[in-house]
């Protein structure tokens, strides 16, 4: 599956950054972080908080679909969340916004290297990776009840 | 001088924050920031601080070791660190990144070194001032160390095996779940990059962040005596090594033991849990 068209573009900037503009831009989406939270009053279809394994501080997913199926996420993010998950979870709340909800799961992963870069790939940063999957369950958890609803 | 500091071995080895604040323009100092978050450093850090990371700073990855001496000198050299400079070390996760560099550090046989006591952390929820600005300094001639002082400061397989088979004092650093081999990592990161979990047989199990307190500081000397002495039997004379997954956490206990209690023969093993777990018989127990 391609890239959807806004993460395809975020993937062009940072492939066209040299490493040290790649860390500034990566600060800086991970600064806007806090803007993806959900607002007082927000509501959404589905909502996943919870502390795991493979993040050292508590993460919660929010899903709002419209009646077209578009699919719109908030994410809220505890303290001792690192950088670069902060950065990948503003970069993923903007670039698969309005995406259908059933072509969330289908986002292939390979896109994180070309952002983040081989340099800042290393054995502790296989949590950026985290949020996507993250993000693809809550679709697919929003996928199955929909079925089951229909079915009913 | 506080009571705290007073009462450790080496009270020189550590520093306040309210210290460090007083001294960021002092020219014979140099503050170094040393963390896991590969980006922290960049969100702010203290005014005049530089950057040294672990991984692309101080490890030559091709050979799984540290970097040459030659190349130790050039880090220092162009962050303005002269062979004389006192280097001050801060960092996330209660100082264990820190505490990584220093032993680094003193394995190229800097001498003047110390850690910011609290960390990052402290700095940060004391208000203290951040900045992003990235300091220039002028080069330095850092002569190339003439050794390394792996005999003196780090333990190899071959050691550590030899220290486990006479029953020689032998500390494993991770957490409970890793020492029982129910995990292979750490409780909130990604199990990955071991094939057999337990320990080293023989070693005793004392997590490193018992030696630190909630809010990053490091525990009084009594506190500490009480785990290390008390608990695991520690004697003056001991010939101690510690090991945790890849040695950085081991480098927090190694600093504790060498500078906080003065036990003049500890040991890093920093091939650690990645190596013993994955290598072809070398021997291992499971449970607590």
């Amino acid at each position: 599956m391609p890239y959807p068209p806004k993460l395809e573009q975020i993937i062009d900037l940072f492939e066209h950054l040299p490493d040290e503009e790649k860390r500034e831009t990566l600060i800086t989406y991970a600064d806007q972080a806090k803007n993806q939270e959900p607002k007082e009053g927000d509501t959404f279809d589905l909502e996943d908080v919870r502390k795991d394994e493979e993040c050292t501080d508590t993460v919660g997913i929010f899903l709002r679909v419209d009646p077209d199926k578009s699919a719109h996420f908030k994410v809220s993010l505890g303290p001792q969340v690192q950088t670069l998950t902060r950065a990948m979870t503003a970069i993923l709340c903007k670039g698969l916004d309005g995406m259908k909800v059933g072509e969330i799961l289908e986002v292939p992963a390979d896109f994180v290297p070309k952002i983040v870069g081989a340099e800042l790939i290393r054995a502790r940063s296989q949590t950026v990776y985290y949020i996507l999957t993250r993000m693809k369950s809550t679709a697919k958890v929003y996928m199955n009840r929909e079925r089951e609803n229909a079915l009913s | 001088m506080s009571d705290k500091y007073s009462a450790y071995a080496h009270p020189e080895a550590l520093v306040t924050t309210e210290w460090v604040a007083a001294h960021l323009k002092d020219p014979s100092i140099r503050i170094v920031e040393s963390n896991e978050d590969v980006l922290l450093y960049d969100t702010g850090h203290v005014p005049g601080a530089v950057h040294i990371d672990w991984r692309s700073d101080l490890q030559d990855n091709t050979v799984r070791d540290y970097i040459s001496p030659e190349a130790f000198a050039e880090v220092c050299s162009k962050n303005g660190i002269g062979p004389d400079t006192t280097v001050v070390f801060y960092g996330d996760k209660s100082n264990w990144w820190s505490c990584y560099a220093l032993w680094a550090f003193r394995l190229y046989g800097h001498k003047n070194v110390k850690i910011m006591d609290g960390g990052r952390d402290l700095w940060v929820k004391e208000g203290r001032e951040v900045t992003r600005e990235k300091p220039k300094y002028a080069k330095v001639n850092y002569p190339v160390p003439a050794k390394r002082y792996d005999k003196e400061i780090r333990a190899f397989y071959e050691e550590t095996i030899k220290h486990s088979n006479e029953n020689k004092p032998l500390i494993d650093v991770r957490s409970p779940g890793e020492f029982s081999g129910e995990i292979t990592h750490m409780p909130e990161y990604p199990q990955e990059g071991v094939l057999r979990g337990g320990h080293v047989p023989h070693s005793k199990s004392v997590p490193w962040k018992r030696a630190a307190n909630d809010d990053a500081t490091f525990k009084s000397a009594d506190d500490l005596r009480a785990i290390y002495e008390k608990e695991i039997g520690l004697k003056k004379g001991d010939d101690i090594i510690a090991y945790c997954r890849i040695g950085e956490r081991s480098s927090h206990t190694w600093f504790v033991l060498t500078y906080l209690l003065g036990y003049d023969k500890v040991r890093n093993y920093d091939g650690s849990w990645t190596e013993w777990g994955n290598k072809v018989r070398a021997p291992i127990e499971k449970g607590s």
